[in-house]
C-alpha cells in the first residue's frame, strides 16, 4: 500500500515536471512574442510602441535569449518559490492568480453543490421511475440542458436578466461593493450574484450526472442482489439507497480527478461571458497576449491539479468499492 | 415584435471577441441599416470644448476648492489650495464649455483589464508637456506654461508652471526633468534604445537646464517638428499617462525625490536589487518599472488630475482628484471638479455594452462598438442617457494595406507591385455597400487620405481619387496588364499559366471593426472585376507576425492616427519597423538608413521617404507642403486601398449621461488628440 503511494508520488512528479516542459513549449509555438502582441494591442487600441520601445523591452523580458535559456530561468526562479513576472500585469504571476483563486474556487464549488444537489436525486428518481412521466420530462429537460452551450446559455440569462429584471449584468459584485473590504454586506452581495453563474456552468453538468446515474443505477436495479434483498424484506429505501446507489456513484469518485483542474480555473468560455473575475479569463488572456510566465503557470497548475486529483480520486474508489479494495489486497 | 426585438438585441450583444459566430450577428446588422443610417448622422454634433484662457490679466485671483479638499485643509492635513496652486500668474486657466460647473461625484466607466490602460491615461493626458486645443489641429501648453522654438529650429525651450507640485506637494522643477534625461533616459538598463522622436535623423538630442523652470532641447540639426512630438502621443513628450503609463518609461520628466530610492546609483547595485528581490521582482529594471507606473503604484507623486488609488491590475480601476492639481476655471475653482473615477473591470467588450446600455456609466466611448448603435439608441431613454458620434479624422477604418514587399509568390508580387493592378482593386470596391452594412450609413467612403479639414490633407478631390467604384475602368486596367484569359467562373488566369488568379487577404477578428466581415463583401465585389479572393482571418499576433516577415499579400487594418503624417507615419508609410502593414521590409530599410531591410525598387516610394525625413527639420509651411505632397503620392500610388473612413467606429461610439455637464457635443477624436483629453475631462461634471 505505502509503496504503491510512493510510486505514484515519484510519477506525479515526474508528470508535472513534462507538463512544465509541454506546456512552455506549447505557449512559445504560436509566431510572435509577448511584444509582438503588445505592439498589435497596442496599435488596435488606437496607441503605439516605437521600434525602439519594442527592443528594449525584449531585452528587459528576455524574449531575445533562446527558449532553453528563458525556460531555465523559468525553472529557476520556480524552485525559489517565484513564478515570474506576469508582463501584462506588472505584478508577480503567484499575487496574479492568487487574486482570483479565492473567487474561482467560491464559484465553481458553488456550481459544483448546484450539480449534484440536482443530479443525484433526479438521477435516482428516474432510475426507480423509469418511463414515467415525471422520468421524460426530466429526461427531456436535461437533454435541452445538454445540447445548449453554456456560453449561449449565459447570453440569454444575462439579457433576460437585463430586458425583465434590471438586475445589474455579468460579474460577482455590484458597483458598489466591487472596491469595498470585505463585510458581511459583501458577503451577501456576492451570495446575490452567485446562483446565475453557478447555474449557467452548472446545467450542462446536471445533465449529463443524470444521464449516469439514472443508467447506471438501472443497470444495478436489475440485479439479482436487489431482487433478494426486496425478497428478505428490507425497506424500499435501504434496498435503493445502501447498494445499488453506491454502486452507481463509482462514476462520480472517478470524476473529482477532473474536478480539481475544473475547481481552480473556472469554465473559461462562460466566465468571459458573464465577466467573472476568474482563472479562466486570466489564461486566455495570457495566451494571447503571450505572457509566458502567467499562462505557464496556470496551465502548469492546472496539470498537477489534474495530477493531484486523479490521485484523489484513485484512493477514494478504493475506499468507497470494497471490491477495487479487496482485489488490491 | 417583442421576440425580434429580443433576437436583434442579443445579435448586437453578439458572442464573445474572436469566439464569435460572426455570420449570424452579420445578418442581423445587413439587414438593419436603412433606417438607422439618417439617425446615424443626425447623432454627429458641433465640434466644441473647452477653451484656455492664455492672457494672465484675465486670471482669477481667488480660489475655491473642493469640498472633500476643504474638509482635509480643515483638519489640517492639507495646506490651504492657494499654496498648494503654482503662483497665480502661472496657471493653467481654463474657460468651460457651457459653465463653471459644480464639484463631486463619481464617473463610472468600464475597462477590460491591464492591458487596457489607455483608457485611463487618455483621461488624465493633461500632464503631458504641451497638448492640442479641442479642434485637434493647434498646439496649446498643458503641463509647460509656454514653449519657444529658437529660430535655427536647433532648440525648443520649455518654461515651466513656478509653483506646480507634485501630487504629495513636492515643487515640480527643472531638476524633474534633468533626473529623468540623467538616470533614466540615458541609463542603458532602462532604457537601452533611444527615442526616435529625440532625435534628428538619427542623431541624439540633448537636455539642458536653463533655469530652475526653464528647460532647453538641443539638436545637432534643424528640427523644428519637436515641439509637436512634445504636444503629441510620443514618448518623449508624454509625462506619465501618455507613455510612462506602462512598460515604457516615457518622459521628460519624473519625480526625482520619489524615484532615487529605486536607482542603484543612488544606494547601490546589490542594494537595489536587494529591494527588488524581496518584493518579488527579479531585478531593479523590473521594480522601477512598476514604481514608475501611475496605473499600477498608487504610491507615485503625479502632476495628473486624478492619481491612482486602486492600481489597474485589480477588478476595479479607481482615481480620485489630485489635490495638487494646477488648473483652475474662470471663477477660480481648482479643477477637476469630479472628485472619483471608478473603472469596472468587465472581463470583455459585450458586457461593457450591455452595462452602458442599462445606464452604468456616466461617460463611455471606449469599447462601444458602432454596430450596436441600434440597440444604443432603442434603449437610451431607459439608460438615460445621449449617443454622440465622435467622427475620426482617418481615411479609412479599413484600409487595405497592400504587401509592397511581399516576395513569396513572384507573380503576385509582380501584380502587387503594379500600379495599374493596384488602382483596377481599388477601383472594383463598392464602398457605399460596404458602409451602409458596416458602418451604418455614417461613415465616408473613399481613399486613405485623412479628411479635408486636417493640416496635411492634399485637398477633397484626393479622398475620392482612386476611392471610387468604376468596374469598367478596373477591367480596363487588368486587361492591359495582360489578365485577359479567364476560367469558366469568369476568374481571370495567372499570366505564368499556374491556373486562376488568387490573392488572400488577412483579417483579424474581434477588433473595432468586423475586418473579416469586410474582406468577405470585397470579395464578392472583386467577382465582378475577374479577381478572385481568399479572405483569410488569423489571430491578432500572427497576422503581424507574418507582417514582419512581409509574409503577408493583403492585410486589413485602420489607418488611425494617419491624419498627423509626421506624428504616427506607420500606418500610412513604411517608414517605422515596429509597426509597417504595407511593405516591413522597407520600413527597415528606411529605420537602419539602408543598414538592414530592402530598398523599395519604386522610385516614387523613395521619392515619398526622401519628403518624409527631410520634413522634420523644415519650416512649419514647408513642411505642410510636404505633408500633402506625401499624401498625394500616398493616394496615387494607392500603396493602401481605401474603403470607409471618417466614421466613430473606432472610440468614437460616446454615450453620455444626461446628468453630465461640460461635455461636447462632438470632440475631436484622434489619437494624437489623446481623446478625450483634448475635451478637458477637468471640466466635465454632474449636473
Amino acid at each position: 500500500m505505502v509503496a504503491y503511494v510512493v510510486r505514484r508520488l515519484l510519477l506525479a512528479v515526474l508528470t508535472v515536471w513534462a507538463i512544465s516542459v509541454l506546456s512552455f513549449m506549447i505557449i512559445h509555438l504560436p509566431p510572435g512574442d509577448y511584444v509582438t502582441s503588445y505592439i498589435a494591442s497596442m496599435s488596435a487600441s488606437g496607441s503605439a510602441v516605437s521600434e525602439g520601445e519594442a527592443n528594449a523591452l525584449r531585452e528587459q523580458l528576455g524574449l531575445d535569449k533562446p527558449i532553453t535559456v528563458q525556460y531555465a530561468k523559468w525553472m529557476g526562479l520556480m524552485l525559489q518559490g517565484n513564478f515570474g513576472m506576469a508582463m501584462e500585469w506588472g505584478r508577480p504571476v503567484s499575487d496574479v492568480i492568487g487574486d482570483r483563486l479565492t473567487l474561482t474556487m467560491v464559484i465553481s464549488v458553488a456550481a459544483i453543490i448546484f450539480t449534484w444537489a440536482l443530479a443525484l436525486p433526479i438521477g435516482i428518481y428516474s432510475a426507480v421511475y423509469p418511463y414515467s412521466f415525471a422520468d421524460y420530462v426530466f429526461t427531456f429537460v436535461g437533454f435541452i440542458g445538454l445540447a445548449i452551450p453554456g456560453f449561449l446559455l449565459a447570453l440569454v440569462v444575462m439579457y433576460v436578466g437585463f430586458a425583465y429584471f434590471g438586475a445589474n449584468v455579468g460579474g460577482l459584485f455590484s458597483p458598489d461593493f466591487a472596491e469595498a473590504p470585505w463585510s458581511l454586506a459583501k458577503i451577501w452581495d456576492l451570495t446575490k450574484h452567485l446562483p446565475i453563474p453557478a447555474v449557467v456552468l452548472g446545467v450542462s453538468g446536471t445533465a449529463q450526472l443524470i444521464r449516469i446515474m439514472r443508467s447506471n443505477l438501472l443497470d444495478e436495479l436489475r440485479k439479482p442482489y436487489v431482487m433478494t434483498a426486496r425478497a428478505r424484506g428490507l425497506s424500499e429505501y435501504r434496498v435503493i439507497m445502501r447498494y445499488p446507489v453506491r454502486v452507481a456513484l463509482n462514476p462520480f469518485v472517478s470524476t473529482i480527478g477532473y474536478l480539481l483542474p475544473y475547481v481552480v480555473s473556472g469554465s473559461i468560455i462562460v466566465s468571459l461571458v458573464l465577466s467573472l473575475p476568474t482563472v479562466g479569463p486570466l489564461l486566455l488572456k495570457a495566451l494571447i497576449a503571450q505572457d509566458m510566465f502567467l499562462a505557464g503557470t496556470i496551465v502548469l497548475l492546472l496539470g498537477v491539479m489534474t495530477v493531484i486529483g486523479t490521485f484523489i480520486s484513485d484512493l477514494l474508489l478504493m475506499w468507497v468499492d470494497p471490491r477495487i479494495r479487496l482485489g488490491r489486497q | 415584435m417583442k421576440l425580434m426585438r429580443a433576437v436583434r438585441a442579443l445579435a448586437g450583444l453578439g458572442l464573445v471577441g474572436t469566439m464569435a459566430i460572426w455570420s449570424g450577428g452579420a445578418a442581423a446588422q445587413a439587414a438593419a441599416p436603412a433606417q438607422p443610417a439618417k439617425i446615424g448622422s443626425s447623432l454627429i454634433g458641433k465640434l466644441q470644448g473647452p477653451e484656455l484662457i492664455r492672457d494672465a490679466k484675465a486670471f482669477p485671483t481667488t480660489f475655491k476648492e473642493a469640498p472633500m479638499l476643504a474638509e482635509q485643509v480643515k483638519a489640517g492635513k492639507l495646506p490651504a489650495v492657494d499654496k498648494r496652486l503654482p503662483e497665480p500668474s502661472q496657471l493653467f486657466v481654463v474657460k468651460p464649455l457651457d459653465q463653471v460647473g459644480k464639484y463631486g461625484g463619481n464617473w463610472r466607466r468600464a475597462f477590460t483589464g491591464p492591458a487596457d490602460h489607455e483608457n485611463g491615461n487618455r483621461i488624465v493626458s493633461a500632464d503631458k508637456i504641451l497638448t492640442f486645443d479641442y479642434t485637434g489641429t493647434k498646439i496649446i501648453p498643458s503641463l509647460a506654461r509656454d514653449w519657444k522654438v529658437s529660430d535655427d529650429g536647433r532648440t525648443t525651450t520649455i518654461f515651466l508652471r513656478k509653483g506646480a507640485k507634485w501630487s504629495d506637494g513636492k515643487p515640480l522643477t527643472a531638476d524633474d526633468f534633468i533626473f529623468w534625461y540623467n538616470d533614466i533616459y540615458l541609463n542603458k538598463n532602462i532604457v537601452p534604445t533611444p527615442f526616435f522622436e529625440f532625435q534628428i535623423d538619427g542623431k541624439d538630442g540633448k537636455m539642458r537646464k536653463v533655469d530652475d523652470y526653464t528647460v532647453a532641447f538641443d539638436f545637432p540639426e534643424p528640427y523644428t517638428f519637436f515641439v509637436y512630438q512634445l504636444a503629441g502621443s510620443t514618448a518623449i513628450g508624454a509625462g506619465f499617462a501618455t507613455r510612462g503609463g506602462f512598460q515604457n518609461f516615457g518622459g521628460a520628466y519624473a519625480p526625482a525625490h520619489y524615484l532615487k530610492q529605486f536607482l542603484p546609483k543612488y544606494s547601490s547595485e546589490e542594494a537595489a536589487n536587494k529591494k527588488a528581490k524581496d518584493l518579488g521582482f527579479d531585478s531593479w529594471v523590473s521594480l522601477l518599472k512598476m514604481k514608475y507606473s501611475w496605473a499600477l503604484n498608487n504610491e507615485l507623486p503625479t502632476m495628473t488630475p486624478w492619481k491612482t488609488v486602486s492600481p489597474i491590475n485589480t477588478p476595479t480601476w479607481s482615481m480620485e482628484r489630485n489635490p495638487y492639481f494646477w488648473a483652475v476655471d474662470t471663477a477660480g475653482n481648482q479643477l477637476p471638479y469630479i472628485d472619483r473615477i471608478t473603472m469596472t473591470l468587465a472581463e470583455n467588450a459585450e458586457v461593457a455594452n450591455l452595462r452602458a446600455i442599462a445606464g452604468e456609466y456616466d461617460i463611455q466611448e471606449r469599447h462601444m462598438h458602432l454596430t450596436k448603435l441600434p440597440v444604443f439608441l432603442e434603449n437610451a431613454k431607459k439608460g438615460n442617457y445621449t449617443v454622440h458620434l465622435d467622427p475620426g479624422l482617418n481615411g479609412s477604418d479599413v484600409a487595405i494595406h497592400i504587401g509592397n514587399s511581399y516576395e513569396a509568390d513572384p507573380e503576385i508580387s509582380k501584380l502587387l507591385k503594379n500600379k495599374d493592378f493596384r488602382h483596377a482593386l481599388a477601383l472594383g470596391i463598392d464602398r457605399d455597400q460596404l458602409n451602409e452594412a458596416f458602418w451604418l450609413g455614417v461613415g465616408s467612403a473613399g481613399s486613405v487620405a485623412p479628411a479635408p479639414d486636417t493640416i496635411y490633407s492634399p485637398g477633397a478631390e484626393w479622398n475620392k481619387k482612386w476611392g471610387v467604384l468604376d468596374l469598367k475602368q478596373a477591367n480596363e486596367l487588368l486587361d492591359k496588364i495582360g489578365l485577359t484569359k479567364k476560367d469558366a467562373d469568369g476568374y481571370r488566369l495567372r499570366a505564368d499559366g499556374k491556373g486562376r488568379l488568387r490573392l488572400e487577404m488577412i483579417t483579424v477578428g474581434g477588433q473595432f471593426v468586423p475586418f473579416t466581415q469586410v474582406g468577405e463583401m470585397v470579395k464578392q465585389q472583386w467577382k465582378k472585376i475577374g479577381v478572385d479572393l481568399d479572405v483569410k482571418e488569423l489571430e491578432r499576433n500572427l497576422a503581424f507576425t507574418r507582417d514582419n516577415g512581409s509574409e503577408n499579400q493583403m492585410i486589413t487594418w485602420a489607418n488611425d492616427g494617419s491624419e498627423m503624417l509626421f506624428l504616427f507615419p506607420r500606418h500610412a508609410l513604411p517608414v517605422d519597423a515596429a509597426e509597417a502593414h504595407m511593405g516591413m521590409a522597407f520600413a527597415k530599410w528606411y529605420s537602419s538608413k539602408g543598414a538592414s531591410g530592402k530598398k523599395p525598387d519604386d522610385p516614387e516610394m523613395l521619392k515619398a521617404f526622401d519628403l518624409f525625413r527631410s520634413a522634420f527639420g523644415m519650416k512649419e509651411e514647408d513642411r505642410v507642403k510636404a505633408g500633402k505632397e506625401i499624401w498625394k503620392i500616398i493616394v496615387e500610388q494607392a500603396w493602401s486601398i481605401g474603403t470607409v473612413g471618417q466614421s466613430p467606429a473606432f472610440m468614437g461610439v460616446r454615450l453620455v449621461k444626461n446628468n453630465m455637464g461640460n461635455v461636447p457635443e462632438r470632440q475631436v477624436n484622434a489619437q494624437h488628440a489623446r481623446t478625450p483629453n483634448t475635451s478637458m475631462p477637468i471640466t466635465f461634471y454632474f449636473k
